[in-house]
Order: structure tokens, then C-alpha cells, then sequence
């Protein structure tokens, strides 16, 4: 396994900022949960001036791992089910949505997957990558490391690897 | 009519986040949903129903009677006006 | 050592039956434990589910916790493996885990799964895969490669999914929910219910016992909440696992059959697409309801005693065909031949998978 490219968006940053600044033109991303926000943002940035960028393929997988998951998406969802429980709120509480809308982005058709673990532990995140390589079609994988805490609280870490 | 359906786009605005997008960005007539409209998927759909209940009373059951409702802002603006209670 | 993983072991905790076998044979019966519920969970809206009445739990264990525990236990009996070896991980498949303490303590799926994985005095840190609704296939499918990695002599995958007031208003909010027993691939199906079961596998590198033998996932790319129009992720992933199997040596398809409007028919695009339209089609929805985090695992459990037996297990709720495809869909217990069957899962995030069971190949 070969790490082409690695893209760290620090917590605090603005990503409305970082958005209007580097995409533009992708209106969806304002519906965004925060998590899928930083794995949207960082994977434009890993994939920036990659050729052939939108062309559907199958052998490209999304593995994203936190040891959050979810959680903040969580509390926005509960608070809303006192007063009118919000569907599209609900959507983001499942971790893997930001797999899905980096797919949906670049038109992935190959694996995608979420893992939740008890701590950031690089071994084990680099197992589970070399493990999803056994899929006869995937060529490469965007890794990361997408940690949402709070909406302001976070750690992000994407990585393009390849086989 | 004209306030309330100036009223109505800024509430979709919001609660949809069409982020970047004015009330007059927004043509009257205009669809809403297909090709030329937002761009609002099936959950959009539910929050709209939402919409109608948190601000205006009025309760639709499914998200078909939605559809028709939803149409444009000015159909919505004559619905609302003709059903709201509060 | 062989490449050959398998599953040595496996365990079910169902509201119909408190093991593997008691709840393969309620199933087999056509019982169901789907009923209406009115301000259970202090859920504002009634609906219909699949609950456990006993909801005991170990000491200093979540109601989640304590099944994914006894399941496994029963798992780990019946493949008679120390779990506490460093050689084996635990792999925990549960979608909101215990989300109903939300507020109140740490529910972060990782806390449960470590709390499973030292019940049994296991040393490794487990992983959790929340894939949405497949996670349970990508949970078994994660087993499969660990083992095939040759750094693991055992994976213990463990799938629980309590229900709660989250979930429920949750699905009520997607209008996701029918207001009757679901009625999979059927005509009049309008929507799903929601169930709690745990179920668990223990696969090894083995040359006895049921092969997991292929499995992939896949996405549509095309929407978060709904299904793709032409199946695509769903074909995409049945084409991979049948890459190298010929389709007329399948008992059946064990489909995701979920019976909302948009799955089911999905599910049957996807079918006709990879050439299995002739093939006997199920769904234990209608029995356990979605099971979610557990369903991948529970569905393939009853699936292999099904197939062992020669049996086509019942689709509970459905009557008249109401895709698109003509799908042969399993209404009644019907017997079948082959040793192999594909096991369907589809959900939210655009993801889909699907695994190959068979039995033959042991040496």
C-alpha cells in the first residue's frame, strides 16, 4: 500500500469558508451534517486536479473510522424529537452518510464503509484498509480518520491510498 | 398574498438551507420540484410538511398530497392562506 | 491452512425464540412476535414491532449488551474456542447501540463493543462496522477477511439492535413505518416495522461447516436516504459474489425485502439484472421485522438451518407480487435442492451488500 496524499482540516476551521474558498457550486453541501462536511471538504482537497475526477468507477472504496460516530448528529436529532422530529436530522445520525455523499460527489460505486473504534489506533486502521484490498476490485481507498466531537470539536485526517 | 408567499420562500429557505439563495431568487410560478426547480429530494419533501404544521396548523397525512400542494409558491401561498389556523 | 473461512458457530436471541434453533423453528411455523404497541417507549405516535417482553440484563450491562452476550455465548459454546485467546477479535454490527442513554452516558458504539469483548475476557480492541442497514453483512464480510489476513485464528461477529424512541420517531419522522405487519414484496406493502434480536457467528479458517465464501459492498452514488432506481449498488454487489458460481446452484435469495415501495423493488431490478429471476426470493421481515444492526447476521443464520434442511423459509405478509419483476418470491416454506444462497442487504448512505453461503467444498 502506497500513501498518495494525506489532507488534515484542523478543528475550528470555517468550512462554509473553506467550501466558498476551494468548491463552490455543489449546493447539497449546505444540507451537511458537520461530519460529512469535513469528509466532503477533505476529499476535495486530496482529489483536487485528480484527472478523470468524476468518471463512475468501482474500484475506488471510502473507509472512514471515528471513535464518535455519530454522536453529535445524535443530540441534534433528540433535540428536534421534542418539538417536530426532524427526518432529515435523523438521516445524519448513521456514520456512514459521509461515505455515501463522498460517493454521491464523485461517483463511487465501489466499497464504502464506517468504523467506530475505542481510539485512534494506526495499526488497526491500516489492517482494516489492507483487509478491504482484498476485494478483487478495489484499486484504491480514501482512508480517514473523521472525528466529530462538536460542531466546532474535531479531528480530520483523509488519506488517498492505493493499492 | 404577495407578503405571504415572500413569507413562505424565506421559511423554505431556511429550513431547506438553499444556502445563497434570496426570496426573489425564486420565481412565483415557477416548479418546484423536477429539473428546473430546487433541487429538493423526497426527506425535503417531509420537511416542508413540517413546515406547514410548526408555523401554519395545517396537517397533511402523506407526502403524495404534499406533491400537490407543493407545486409552486404561489400554489403553496393559496393553500396556506385557505387552510392555515394559525 | 486452508482459505476456506467458515462458520463454526452461531447463536440467536429473537422475540420468538431464546436460541438459533428455537427461532428457526418459529419461523419455519410462520409465528411472528409483530404487534402494536401504544406509548411504549413514550413514543407520541403507536406503531407495530418485533420486542422482547423479557428485557433482563446482566449486572453493569445495557439492555443491548446482555443479548449481544447471550448470543454470543451460545455462538462460542457451539464452536468450543477460548474466547479470551489474543488470536480472536470480537466484531460488534449495531446501528444505534444503546442511544436511548443518550444524555446520560457515553453511548458511543465502541464503549458497547468493548464491554462485549471483556465479558468474555478477550485482550484485543473489537471494531464496530456501522455500515447503516448492512452493517451485519459487513460485519460478517469484515470477519471473512480478517481471518483470510492469517492474523486472527477466530472472529466472533456479534449483531444487536434494541429499539428506543430515537429509532421509532425516527423512522415515523421518514414515514418509513407501516401501520400493520410488514407486508414484504407485496402489492399492498406500505412500508416497515422495526424489531430487536441479537445474533451471533464465530468464523474460523476451517474445512467444515458452512463457507463464507465471497461477499461484497457496494454503493449506488446516487442518494443518501433512497434507493437507486436501476439497483445499481445491489446488482454491482450480487454480480461480484456470483462472479465465479453458477446462479442454478442456489437454493434461494435471502432479500433485504424490507417491504417499503422503493426497497422491494429495488431488490427485484437488481435480481432480473444479475440473471436470478428464477431463483426461489425470501425476506424475514415479516417474522423479525428489521432487525437492523443484527439482521445481516440473524437472516443468514436462519438462512443456513433453512438450506440445511431443504427449505425455502416462508415470506410472513406477502400475497399477491407487487414489483415490477417477475420475482418467484417464497410465500409459503417450500423445499429446494441447492447447498448455497445469497444473502441481501441494502441501506441508507446508498450502500448495499450481499454474501455467499455454501455448504458444499469440505475436505
Amino acid at each position: 500500500m502506497r500513501v498518495c496524499k494525506t489532507i488534515t482540516i484542523p478543528g475550528n476551521t470555517s468550512l462554509t469558508g473553506l467550501y466558498a474558498e476551494k468548491v463552490g457550486n455543489y449546493p447539497k453541501f449546505f444540507k451537511m451534517d458537520t461530519l460529512s462536511k469535513l469528509g466532503f471538504l477533505a476529499t476535495e482537497l486530496l482529489l483536487e486536479g485528480e484527472a478523470d475526477r468524476f468518471i463512475s468507477r468501482e474500484d475506488r472504496a471510502v473507509l472512514l473510522f471515528s471513535r464518535s460516530g455519530s454522536v453529535c448528529d445524535d443530540s441534534h436529532f433528540a433535540k428536534s424529537m421534542e418539538d417536530y422530529p426532524s427526518p432529515s436530522l435523523f438521516v445524519y445520525t448513521l456514520p456512514n452518510i459521509v461515505a455515501g455523499e463522498i460517493a454521491i460527489r464523485n461517483n463511487y460505486r465501489g466499497e464504502t464503509s464506517a468504523f467506530v473504534l475505542e481510539q485512534y489506533d494506526k495499526e488497526r486502521i491500516r489492517h482494516v484498509v489492507e483487509e478491504a484490498f482484498q476485494d478483487r476490485t478495489t484499486r484504491s481507498a480514501i482512508v480517514g480518520w473523521v472525528d466529530v466531537r462538536s460542531d466546532t470539536d474535531w479531528t480530520c485526517e483523509v488519506s488517498l491510498i492505493e493499492k | 398574498m404577495e407578503e405571504l408567499i415572500k413569507e413562505l420562500k424565506t421559511k423554505v429557505i431556511d429550513v431547506l438551507n438553499l444556502e445563497g439563495m434570496t426570496p426573489e431568487d425564486i420565481d412565483d410560478n415557477a416548479p418546484i420540484f423536477g429539473d428546473q426547480g430546487l433541487g429538493l429530494d423526497s426527506i425535503d419533501v417531509l420537511e416542508l410538511l413540517i413546515l406547514l404544521e410548526k408555523n401554519y396548523g395545517i396537517r397533511l397525512t402523506s407526502p403524495m398530497e404534499g406533491k400537490e400542494v407543493f407545486q409552486s409558491f404561489a400554489v403553496i401561498a393559496r393553500y396556506v392562506a385557505e387552510h392555515r389556523t394559525k | 491452512m486452508t482459505e476456506r473461512v467458515a462458520c463454526i458457530g452461531y447463536g440467536a436471541l429473537t422475540p420468538v425464540g431464546p436460541s438459533a434453533s428455537a427461532s428457526y423453528q418459529a419461523v419455519r411455523e410462520g409465528r411472528s412476535a409483530l404487534r402494536s404497541y401504544e406509548g411504549m417507549f413514550g413514543c407520541k405516535e403507536p406503531f407495530v414491532a418485533s420486542l422482547f417482553e423479557q428485557r433482563d440484563r446482566f449486572e453493569g450491562y445495557s439492555f443491548m449488551e446482555s443479548i449481544a452476550i447471550r448470543a454470543a455465548r451460545e455462538a462460542l459454546d457451539a464452536a468450543a474456542i477460548n474466547p479470551s485467546s489474543p488470536r480472536v477479535a470480537f466484531v460488534l454490527s449495531s446501528i444505534k447501540g444503546n442511544i436511548e442513554a443518550l444524555g446520560q452516558e457515553d453511548v458511543s458504539l465502541s464503549v458497547s463493543a468493548a464491554r462485549i469483548a471483556r465479558f468474555f475476557q478477550n485482550p484485543n480492541m473489537p471494531i464496530v462496522v456501522s455500515n447503516a442497514c448492512i452493517s451485519g453483512v459487513a460485519a460478517l464480510l469484515q470477519g471473512r477477511r480478517m481471518l483470510l489476513s492469517g492474523q486472527w485464528d477466530a472472529v466472533v461477529v456479534v449483531g444487536a439492535e434494541v429499539q428506543s424512541r430515537f429509532i421509532i420517531t425516527g423512522f415515523q419522522s421518514l414515514k418509513a413505518l407501516s401501520a400493520a405487519p410488514c407486508k414484504p414484496f407485496d402489492a399492498d406493502r406500505d412500508g416497515l416495522n422495526l424489531g430487536e434480536a441479537a445474533a451471533a457467528m464465530v468464523l474460523a479458517r476451517s474445512d467444515r461447516g458452512w463457507e463464507l465464501a465471497d461477499g461484497a459492498i457496494r454503493n449506488d452514488a446516487n442518494h443518501i436516504s433512497g434507493p437507486s432506481r436501476t439497483g445499481e449498488g445491489s446488482y454491482n454487489a450480487l454480480r461480484y459474489v456470483l462472479s465465479s458460481f453458477a446462479p442454478e446452484e442456489l437454493a434461494f435469495v435471502n432479500a433485504h425485502g424490507t417491504a417499503t415501495r422503493y426497497n422491494d423493488e429495488m431488490e427485484a431490478i437488481s435480481l432480473r439484472r444479475a440473471g436470478l429471476p428464477g431463483v426461489p426470493v425470501n425476506s424475514l421481515k415479516g417474522c423479525f421485522g428489521h432487525t437492523m444492526g443484527a439482521a445481516g447476521i440473524l437472516e443468514s443464520i436462519l438462512s443456513m438451518q433453512a438450506c440445511e434442511q431443504g427449505c425455502v423459509l416462508p415470506t410472513r405478509g406477502f400475497s399477491t407480487l407487487g414489483v415490477s419483476e417477475p420475482l418467484r418470491v417464497s410465500a409459503q416454506a417450500q423445499s429446494c435442492t441447492g447447498r448455497a444462497f445469497v444473502k441481501l442487504l441494502s441501506g441508507f448512505g446508498g450502500v448495499n451488500g450481499a454474501l455467499l453461503f455454501r455448504k458444499g467444498g469440505e475436505r
